[in-house]
């Protein structure tokens, strides 16, 4: 396995929110948690990448694996410097000040220098061929969808081989949307390993090649993407009947 | 090639004039003491623009750090150099001042980096309004140090640094002083530009717009935290190593919130994340606080105001995140603003 999530219990404060989940992602594949609002989705995720700072979730017990290794102890840089792993998070978290290059080579800030960057931006460029026209323009002049993609192309120049999603559908037009996916599905193929949040539980599932559904922090079902589709329990309360 | 390395060549005709008409005695030494006062008002904002323009944080107990700095060069450099009525006779040859005194000034600015950590530490878990509070906290705690620090004058403050300077004359007549301000000016400068414009320096302002996107940009926040706070102390420290061998008095007092709000106001001023817009409101700031002299008190009214109508009509200061080269492109010819 590339990342086991093994029973882990997290609380904010006085504030139990994960219930001592347990989940597993491995190399190549496409994992998708689902839940509603509040069910701990992000709070997974941030226990993962240890984010953010100020107020991270404290882990009670139980332990976040990569490759059998525990990253309890692993500082937030490390996450992505040394196990490549690269969040998008909720809400994008471009930098808006800066052009959208600009952008995109601060994300190869702990890289080696002798990394081939320019095959890579030109391999940005070639996924998102509009943050290519906007290359100069500074990153909260682009409309949503320019930014989700911006977030996401960011994260692919940190060098990751692994990528994290926290609900990268939220607040983009349907055709927005669609092609995000297709993008992600190409880079899976690519040989990316994702994990992705959503609460487009539909969208989500016909992506993935697995899925977990999260509620009040915890795993109420698991399975292949086509059996939690035809699971009737989730059919109700996530995809609408 | 004369192009390229023109600002360099400036720098030195300009050092060299400076240092001639001090030699010489040809302005008096009110102007030359104003001089120097400017250069330490450029280490004074430039430093403090590092944290509150380029990093984004709030701090406001600069002079602080410049107390630490003023009094452990100073105590450093009586008690090594003179025969003090305290301290004694003096621990080393007083001769070797001359060679020494840029190391006891760099002594004073590594004390200050020191205590820069207070700040910094903290500033892991804190940001905004209360990382200012803890700033001017930190300004208080050492104030109150050394005003209960006897031995060292507490709030009668301390003097004998004059001694240090006419020592180094007596070795080689120069106006030493003149020179060193110059030097560790340009030298400061020079820092906090090659700082703010590497790579690991495109960190600060990555923590300044987002520090969620920073971390996840693999940024070490706390590392980054502590280097910048710390290389801005430290440069106040020797900004106040420098000052009180000027004045060749010190006293607690003089380091307290006013002179922490001055700091203040040249670096917004001058425009926040922006080098050239600190130099410039340091050199006017100055200008200014002298032309106002016969003002006297009235002058603390005059100037706040003045500030006021700027902020009014100006809210991003004289450069406001740019830099001369933007306003001048031209000037790109000759130097690499950034």
């Amino acid at each position: 396995m590339l990342l086991s999530v093994e029973n882990l219990i997290v609380k904010y404060g006085n504030i139990q929110a994960l219930h001592g989940i347990s989940f597993d992602v491995d190399e190549g594949e496409i994992v998708t948690l689902i839940g509603a609002n509040g069910a701990g989705k992000t709070t997974s995720l941030y226990s993962i990448t240890r984010l953010p700072p100020p107020e991270a979730p404290r882990v009670i017990s139980g332990d976040i694996k990569y490759k059998g290794q525990s990253i309890l102890k692993t500082s937030p840089d490390s996450v992505v410097k040394d196990l490549k792993m690269a969040l998008v998070p909720e809400g994008r978290h471009i930098f808006g000040n800066m052009t959208v290059m600009e952008n995109l080579i601060l994300a190869t800030y702990s890289r080696e220098k002798d990394a081939d960057l320019e095959s890579e931006y030109k391999r940005i460029f070639k996924l998102f061929p509009r943050l290519e026209e906007r290359k100069d323009q500074r990153s909260e002049s682009l409309s949503g969808g320019e930014q989700q993609m911006l977030a996401v192309g960011r994260a692919l120049m940190t060098g990751c081989n692994f990528i994290l999603l926290d609900e990268p559908s939220m607040g983009l037009a349907p055709v927005l949307k669609y092609e995000l996916f297709r993008t992600l599905k190409q880079l899976n193929e690519e040989g990316m390993t994702i994990l992705l949040i959503e609460q487009n539980a539909s969208l989500a599932l016909h992506l993935a090649h697995r899925g977990y559904v999260l509620d009040t922090g915890e795993i109420v079902a698991q399975g292949s993407s086509e059996s939690l589709m035809n699971d009737p329990k989730v059919k109700k309360a996530y995809l609408g009947g | 090639m004369l192009r390229k390395y023109s600002v360099q060549l400036i720098l030195i005709a300009l050092g060299g004039i400076i240092t001639y008409i001090a030699y010489q005695e040809l302005v008096s030494l009110y102007i030359l003491t104003v001089l120097m006062f400017m250069g330490v008002n450029i280490i004074l904002s430039s430093s403090l623009n590092l944290v509150n323009g380029y990093m984004g944080e709030f701090s406001c107990g600069h002079a602080g750090f410049m107390c630490v700095g003023a009094y452990v060069s100073s105590v450093l450099g009586v008690l090594l150099f003179t025969k003090d009525k305290i301290f004694g006779a003096p621990l080393l040859n007083p001769d070797l001042a001359v060679y020494l005194f840029p190391v006891i000034i760099i002594i004073g600015g590594i004390a200050a980096a020191l205590f820069g950590l207070l700040v910094a530490l903290p500033s892991y878990k804190t940001r905004g309004d209360y990382l200012a509070i803890i700033t001017l906290a930190a300004n208080y705690i050492i104030i109150s140090l050394i005003q209960n620090m006897d031995i060292i004058g507490g709030s009668r403050g301390f003097m004998g640094m004059k001694k240090v300077i006419s020592n180094m004359e007596d070795v080689v007549y120069l106006p030493w002083m003149v020179i060193w301000v110059f030097v560790f000016t340009v030298g400061s400068i020079w820092i906090l530009r090659r700082y703010v414009s590497s790579v690991f320096g495109k960190g600060v302002s990555a923590i300044c717009q987002d520090e969620v996107a920073a971390e996840i940009m693999s940024v070490n926040t706390n590392k980054i935290k502590t280097i910048t706070f710390m290389l801005s102390s430290g440069l106040a420290g020797i900004a106040g190593g420098l000052f009180a061998y000027i004045v060749g008095y010190v006293n607690p007092g003089s380091f307290n919130i006013l002179k922490s709000t001055e700091a203040l106001v040249m670096v917004y001023l001058g425009g926040m994340a922006s080098l050239s817009g600190s130099v410039l409101s340091a050199i006017l700031f100055t200008i200014l606080l002298e032309l106002l002299r016969p003002l006297q008190i009235i002058k603390w009214v005059v100037i706040p105001l003045i500030l006021i109508v700027l902020m009014q009509f100006r809210p991003e200061g004289i450069m406001g995140n740019r830099e001369l080269s933007d306003i001048f492109p031209k000037l790109k010819r000759f130097y690499r603003f950034k």
